[in-house]
């Protein structure tokens, strides 16, 4: 008994202690969730799968939400481009005239004239024109002022200013269609609300799958936790490596997630390159690579997240 | 200049419940202290205050000059490093050596500790409570006394000011708890303060040290040490 109260604490050199304290961070925080994590994988692997299904998921609705913007903003370009058709028998003095004053609009970005040879070599490159086009021994494309509209809100404008002018095709004086554009935003917001609520039920599915897992994690360490509390272990040591076993178990979900999403774009892409540059636009080999890194940084800030979560609902200080 | 341990006021409601009611103590550096009272009269209560398990509804606890009633969360580490706690069903870690276990204590306390200067302490204090030849012993392996031992080099390895124990001889023969109520009174001689509650009456009797008395959180007796007094409360009190 003698010995209590006389145990000699040594000093090290500060080089061996930061070796020390380094040593004795890695060892608690990394190797011992790593250990903790191998062992309670029983536990783990529901929730490692619904994070993996969610991540999947997660990864292509990503892409095809790309997809959706670029086509939308493809859509936006051409319906802010008003086709101003002209008249056949048109004086050119009116065509100049209407040309000015459209050039000079503010609201107008500029102002293309289009030949009627150069409106049909264009319907010709358009699926199922070339046919129409060829069914007419004349050309029944007429020439047209292409104007590139500022703003896609003024497009209406524009169209209702010039349709009464003198140079103008009464019957069909413009390409201008007043729902198309709202049209397709409807539909885009709607695919897209629609995946959103999806992925967050999937999202929260994950979350508590997770949190539930780790909560396992902590009831089944119960008497560790307790007594590295009990001793003075700092907060970050007792909360650390349920935050790295979260961690670890996200960065699985996310790297198999990653891979599954780069290799069915990839799959996708050899398939049949026409078809997937038509159904997804935009999507090329670097925006899938990074489709799939954010995917894997979703899976570890997801992982790690939720066990943050349960921590401050399952380990009271 | 503050107590070591000092309660103010203290009162702590569970509910509507009061489990402590307006208690005032204190205690000093090397002062060995039994805390008795029946069943939920609250004893343990009373412990976790002093380890900040728990913050007292109304009252002020002072712990080694730290403010535990008013401590935050992410300072309740600093406070745990100077209290000692040993429980009555030991609380080893079932696939951890008796040194590893001491060892577990110091490093978790401490991160600029070095696994051998962990395991030299952790052998130095086995050996203070007569285990240094068990070090290499799982839980399973020793007896509940000698587990309790573990317990208390556990508790003592990081040489804390405190030292709490909730029942420590709840589980053992009487002979076993004199062996540890003995390393307790050598542990408080050198000048940590060590607090007990325990139902054991005849340990209470015979060591004549200071007894606190609860009764429905009251604080309803201080007796000081040596003090010859009606002990025949101390039974009821007890049951």
């Amino acid at each position: 008994m003698a010995g209590l109260g006389v145990i000699v604490k040594g000093r090290f050199p500060k080089r061996q202690m930061l070796r020390v304290i380094i040593t004795n961070i890695l060892r608690r925080l990394f190797f011992g969730a790593a250990r903790n994590w191998v062992r309670n994988i029983g536990s783990i692997a529901p929730a490692l799968g619904s994070m993996t299904l969610l991540l999947v998921m997660a990864g292509l609705a990503g892409l095809g939400g790309f997809a959706l913007y670029t086509l939308e903003q493809v859509e936006a370009g051409q319906a802010s481009m008003l086709h101003v058709y002209l008249r056949d028998s048109a004086p050119s003095v009116d065509v100049n005239s209407l040309w000015d004053r459209l050039a000079n609009d503010s609201r107008i970005a500029g102002v293309n004239y289009v030949t009627r040879a150069q409106a049909l070599a264009r319907a010709q490159r358009i699926p199922g024109l070339p046919q129409l086009a060829d069914a007419s021994e004349s050309n029944p494309f007429p020439a047209s002022l292409d104007v590139q509209v500022k703003n896609i809100n003024d497009v209406a404008a524009i169209d209702a200013m010039v349709r009464s002018d003198s140079a103008v095709d009464p019957v069909y004086p413009t390409s201008y269609d007043r729902g198309a554009y709202q049209r397709i935003q409807a539909v885009v917001f709607g695919v897209a609300a629609g995946g959103l609520t999806f992925l967050a039920l999937l999202g929260f599915v994950a979350v508590t799958v997770t949190i539930n897992s780790v909560r396992a994690a902590i009831h089944s360490r119960r008497d560790e936790v307790t007594i590295m509390q009990l001793v003075g272990a700092p907060r970050w040591m007792v909360r650390g490596p349920f935050v790295v076993e979260g961690a670890i178990t996200g960065a699985l979900a996310g790297a198999a997630a990653g891979l599954a999403t780069f290799g069915l774009t990839m799959a996708g892409m050899a398939a049949g390159s026409g078809t997937f540059t038509q159904f997804a636009p935009g999507v090329t080999v670097s925006v899938a690579a990074l489709a799939a890194t954010a995917v894997f940084a979703i899976g570890v800030g997801l992982g790690s997240g939720s066990s943050l979560v349960s921590l401050r609902r399952h380990l009271e200080s | 200049m503050r107590s070591i341990v000092e309660f103010t006021g203290v009162t702590r409601a569970y509910g509507s419940r009061l489990a402590l009611d307006d208690v005032h103590l204190a205690l000093e550096p090397g002062e060995l202290t039994f805390l008795v009272g029946p069943s939920g009269a609250g004893k343990t209560t009373l412990l976790k205050l002093i380890n900040r398990e728990i913050r007292p509804t109304r009252g002020e606890v002072w712990v080694d000059g730290i403010a535990a009633h008013s401590l935050k969360a992410s300072r309740v580490a600093d406070l745990r490093r100077r209290v000692g706690v040993v429980f009555q069903d030991y609380k080893l870690l079932p696939r951890l050596t008796a040194r590893e276990n001491v060892a577990f204590g110091l490093q978790v306390g401490d991160v600029r500790v070095s696994d051998r200067e962990a395991t030299d302490r952790a052998l130095d204090a086995l050996e203070a409570v007569s285990l240094g030849d068990r070090g290499s012993a799982f839980p399973h392996e020793l007896s509940g006394g000698q587990q309790q031992r573990v317990a208390v080099a556990r508790a003592m390895v990081t040489q804390p000011r405190v030292l709490i124990a909730d029942e420590p001889t709840g589980n053992l023969d009487l002979e076993t708890a004199w062996q540890i109520m003995d390393l307790l009174e050598n542990i408080a001689a050198f000048g940590t303060t060590v607090l007990v509650a325990t139902h054991n009456v005849e340990i209470v009797r015979r060591l004549q040290r200071r007894i606190l008395t609860l009764v429905q959180g009251r604080l309803v007796r201080d007796q000081p040490a040596g003090a010859i007094g009606r002990m025949e409360w101390l039974a009821s009190a007890s049951s």
